[in-house]
């Protein structure tokens, strides 16, 4: 009397390594009030709303929610989790069927500038997230096989570590975080009067 | 309390510790510690005068230490008997209190600690529950935040009889607070500290909202809970009314706790579960819920009193719907909390029936147990021999064998349940079980087994499960096999392995091993005994080279009618799907292992006779010899 089952979407993330155990949670919150992304970052960043919502089966609505490509793994929330869910897990095996289901982040990633890259590999080694690599390819006016650094946007969490280290500034991250805006940044904030400090 | 202490037939001893329990139902043996007060009982007239006079001060435990009492003291002025005690860490041997006593001279610095044993017929366990310890979460700050703190502390610090006469204050200034958090599952459904929900905080959380927002309308309460939990009655009536005076109520967990380290205000980081939303407010007080744990002492309470612990280190029931005050020893109950986290109400319920289940015994002259109990051998005990051994006793979820070596095991049948493990267990056959003997069993097999063996599934299941099981197979109409033929013993733990080679050896096609799901076991660890020897007899007829599903093992329970007749449908499946040659063939070539593995049997006092009776009865049923 055994009944066919159909993998429902919970299924296929408890399927990838880490996504397991998500039917445990019972929707506390923990997770969202100590999560420094949704303190600092993005208000609407909420782990527990997209555990359910894999859980209730609601695969576009997870795919195009920001708490799927924003979290960075710093598993401050697991050790506060009371049903001991390896939420970054969960989060990151929802990622992982989203990327292949053809979704990608929207997150403003970092860009190569492959005219001047060296191929140092500095920025390989700094990136936490390890979506850099070193490829060989055709770059215009420097060659057919050229090799420069290469970033996987769906690794990339913009973190900007290499545009910061990049030592021909050749790697950066574009708009308001470019390397112009923030010295521009920076400029504005010197300038600024100084404020006196009251008790 | 005082009624209990005021009635003729009620002996209460307090101050007092059970160190050794002995003997079986109707007729136990307990050893008491009566720890020394230093101050005579029959003297002290409670008068108090001692303590005045004390020059000594010591945090008070009843009061969780908000509050300081004397050296000698009594821990509150309701106390049962009032008489005083001396804290002898804390006490500087200055004699003011016995100047004070004066010539009642109840006080007496030589006293030492008592044994006593007492006898008793019956015992209720009500030893109740402790706290967890909140200063291991860090992110609550208890223990560091002056103004978080438990509700055990909160009900000494709002009540009247309490170290500030119910005036709410916080420790770290004194003022009353304003605005109250109460936090619920405080160490409770957290898998890192205790799963279990500690059951009582939900209402006790709305009762002490309520007892704050009567004396202090203005007070600003907020709840912070996973779950609200009301299931008794009357209870979401309570927390209809807690909400009808604005006490708040924020599903969310808190993640963090902060304190203004001058205001010594404090800030709750949670999320509002139901805006979806991350709040920060601030509060004067905060109050943490935490878990109900057991006491420190319950796992040598358990060994002492030989009764079982559930997961958790509560202490266990025999059964959890149709025995719950009883334990598996005949002749101790449980009440209270000490079983599982109750409140009050459940509490006084479970007393007053653990003492009519006490009260049953001590009226009886006699005690009716089970016919089935275990009977040693004592000839063939290899213990009377001076061999060790021991597994019998090993065995017995009751401890009702006495070993010793040189000694032959000796089974104390006021003690025995009749779940037959420890027959099964022994390699010398030793013991029996009455009704159950390895002779009638025997002759059972042999009886089912006597026409075309090979077409048969013979289905060994226990009392409890398994066999109500394929009962209800039967009532229900789920059809199975009809080669099935079934097998009754009282537990898993009694299907012996000599049974199941036995079988084989006569040439049985199949044979099923099928009992209780492990939780449902009616003899505690009995079906643990028979699982455990399940899984020896599978890998060893593996080795031998038997077709996988011959031999079968299930644990299916009485309300598992479809699953019976799936498995002996399955069972038939494998049976058909060996061609006959082949399965006679296997019979024939493991028949020599069986028999040298079954051979002790043969060995066991009336298996023989029990044997040439069913021939008998074979022949006669048959018209051929046997
Ligand atoms: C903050 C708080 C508020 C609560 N408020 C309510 C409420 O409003 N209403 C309600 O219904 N329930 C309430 N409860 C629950 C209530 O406390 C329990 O339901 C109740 O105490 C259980 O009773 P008990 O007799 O089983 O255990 P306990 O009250 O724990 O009593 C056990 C007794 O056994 C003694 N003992 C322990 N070990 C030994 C030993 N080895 N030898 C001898 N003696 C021993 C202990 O000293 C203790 O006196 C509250 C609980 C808490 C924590
Ligand atoms: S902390 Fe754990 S249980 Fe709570 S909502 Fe987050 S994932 Fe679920
Ligand atoms: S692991 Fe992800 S969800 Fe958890 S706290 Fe860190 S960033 Fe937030």
């Amino acid at each position: 009397m055994s009944h066919e089952s159909s993998e429902t979407f919970a299924d296929q993330v408890r399927a990838i390594p880490g996504g397991e155990h998500l039917e445990m949670c019972y929707s506390c919150g923990t997770c969202v009030s100590k999560c420094m992304i949704q303190h600092k970052f993005e208000p609407e960043y909420n782990p527990r709303r997209l555990i359910r919502k894999a859980m209730m089966g609601m695969k576009q609505e997870a795919f195009g929610d920001k708490t799927t490509w924003l979290c960075s793994a710093c598993d401050l929330c697991y050790s506060a989790c009371p049903q001991e869910i390896h939420i970054s897990g969960v989060l990151l095996a929802i990622r992982e069927l989203a990327i292949q289901a053809g979704y990608t982040t929207f997150l403003k990633t970092a860009v190569v500038d492959e005219l001047t890259c060296v191929a140092c590999g500095l920025c390989v080694e700094v990136c936490p997230y390890e979506a850099i690599t070193l490829v060989e390819k055709p770059v215009m006016f420097r060659g057919k096989a050229v090799t420069v650094a290469h970033v996987d946007p769906n690794r990339c969490m913009a973190c900007g570590l290499c545009a910061a280290s990049c030592r021909s500034a050749s790697i950066g991250l574009p708009d308001e975080f470019s390397n112009e805006a923030v010295i521009e940044n920076l400029w504005e904030w010197m300038r600024s009067p100084v404020v006196e400090v009251t008790e | 309390m005082v009624d209990a202490a005021r009635h003729p037939k009620v002996d209460v001893r307090t101050y007092t510790e059970v160190e050794r329990v002995e003997g079986f139902v109707g007729n136990f043996k307990v050893q008491l510690r009566e720890k020394s007060r230093y101050v005579i009982a029959d003297r002290c007239n409670g008068c108090g005068e001692c303590a005045k006079v004390c020059p000594i001060e010591v945090p008070n435990y009843f009061d969780m230490n908000l509050a300081p009492r004397k050296a000698i003291d009594v821990p509150m002025s309701q106390s049962v008997p009032l008489v005083y005690s001396i804290d002898m860490d804390a006490c500087i041997h200055c004699y003011k209190c016995v100047d004070a006593c004066g010539k009642l001279e109840a006080i007496d610095f030589s006293m030492e600690d008592k044994l006593v044993w007492e006898d008793v017929g019956s015992i209720v366990v009500a030893t109740g529950y402790s706290h967890f310890d909140p200063s291991v979460m860090p992110e609550y700050g208890y223990g560091r935040y002056p103004n978080v703190v438990t509700a055990i502390e909160m009900e000494r610090l709002n009540n009247s009889a309490g170290p500030t006469a119910g005036n709410l204050i916080r420790p770290s200034d004194g003022a009353n607070p304003k605005r109250l958090a109460i936090i619920n599952c405080v160490g409770s459904r957290d898998k890192r500290f205790n799963p279990w929900c500690s059951n009582f905080c939900c209402m006790y959380a709305i009762k002490n909202a309520i007892l704050l927002k009567q004396a202090y309308p203005d007070m600003d309460i907020t709840v912070y809970y996973i779950d609200i939990r009301t299931p008794s009655k009357g209870y979401e009536e309570f927390y209809d009314r807690a909400r009808k005076m604005d006490i708040h109520f924020t599903q969310g967990r808190p993640s963090l706790i902060t304190e203004d380290p001058e205001t010594r205000n404090l800030f709750v980081h949670s999320e509002d579960v139901a805006l979806g939303r991350v709040t920060e407010r601030e509060y004067d007080m905060v109050m943490l819920n935490q878990a109900a744990i057991p006491q420190p002492d319950a796992d040598e309470m358990s060994s002492v009193l030989n009764i079982s612990q559930s997961p958790g280190g509560w202490f266990m029931e025999y059964h959890p719907k149709l025995r719950p005050i009883d334990t598996p020893t005949d002749g101790i109950f449980l009440a209270g909390a000490c079983q599982g986290i109750k409140d009050i109400p459940a509490s006084v319920a479970q007393g007053s029936a653990a003492a009519a289940r006490a009260g049953r015994v001590l009226h009886a002259k006699e005690w009716e147990i089970e016919p089935v109990v275990a009977v040693v051998w004592e000839d063939r005990c290899i213990s009377a021999k001076g061999k060790k051994c021991g597994l019998c006793a090993k065995a017995c979820p009751y401890g009702a064998i006495e070993y010793e070596v040189g000694k032959a095991a000796h089974v104390v049948t006021a003690k025995c349940h009749g779940c037959g493990g420890c027959v099964a267990e022994c390699p010398h056959n030793a013991i029996t079980q009455l009704h159950f003997t390895d002779a009638q069993i025997l002759a059972q097999i042999h009886a089912l087994l006597a026409e075309k063996p090979e077409e048969k599934i013979l289905a060994f299941r226990c009392n409890w499960c398994s066999y109500p099981g394929a009962d209800l197979a039967g009532t229900s109409h789920f059809e199975y096999s009809a080669n099935e033929r079934g097998l009754r013993v009282m537990c898993a733990a009694r299907m012996d392995a000599d049974f199941i080679y036995e079988a084989f050896r006569l040439g049985a096609g199949a044979v099923l091993y099928s009992g209780c799901h492990p939780q449902d076991c009616h003899y505690i660890t009995g079906q643990r005994v028979g699982a455990r020897r399940a899984e020896r007899l599978l890998k060893a007829f593996e080795k031998m080279g038997m077709t996988p599903g011959r031999f079968r093992v299930e644990w299916i329970s009485a309300a598992e009618g479809d699953k019976y007749a799936r498995v002996i449908n399955e069972m038939q499946a494998t049976l058909d799907s060996i061609p006959k040659e082949k399965l006679l063939e296997e019979i024939e070539r493991l028949r020599p292992q069986m028999e040298k593995r079954a051979r002790r049997m043969r060995e066991t006092p009336q298996v023989e006779k029990a044997l040439e009776y069913s021939r008998e009865l074979e022949t006669a049923m048959t018209g051929k010899e046997v």
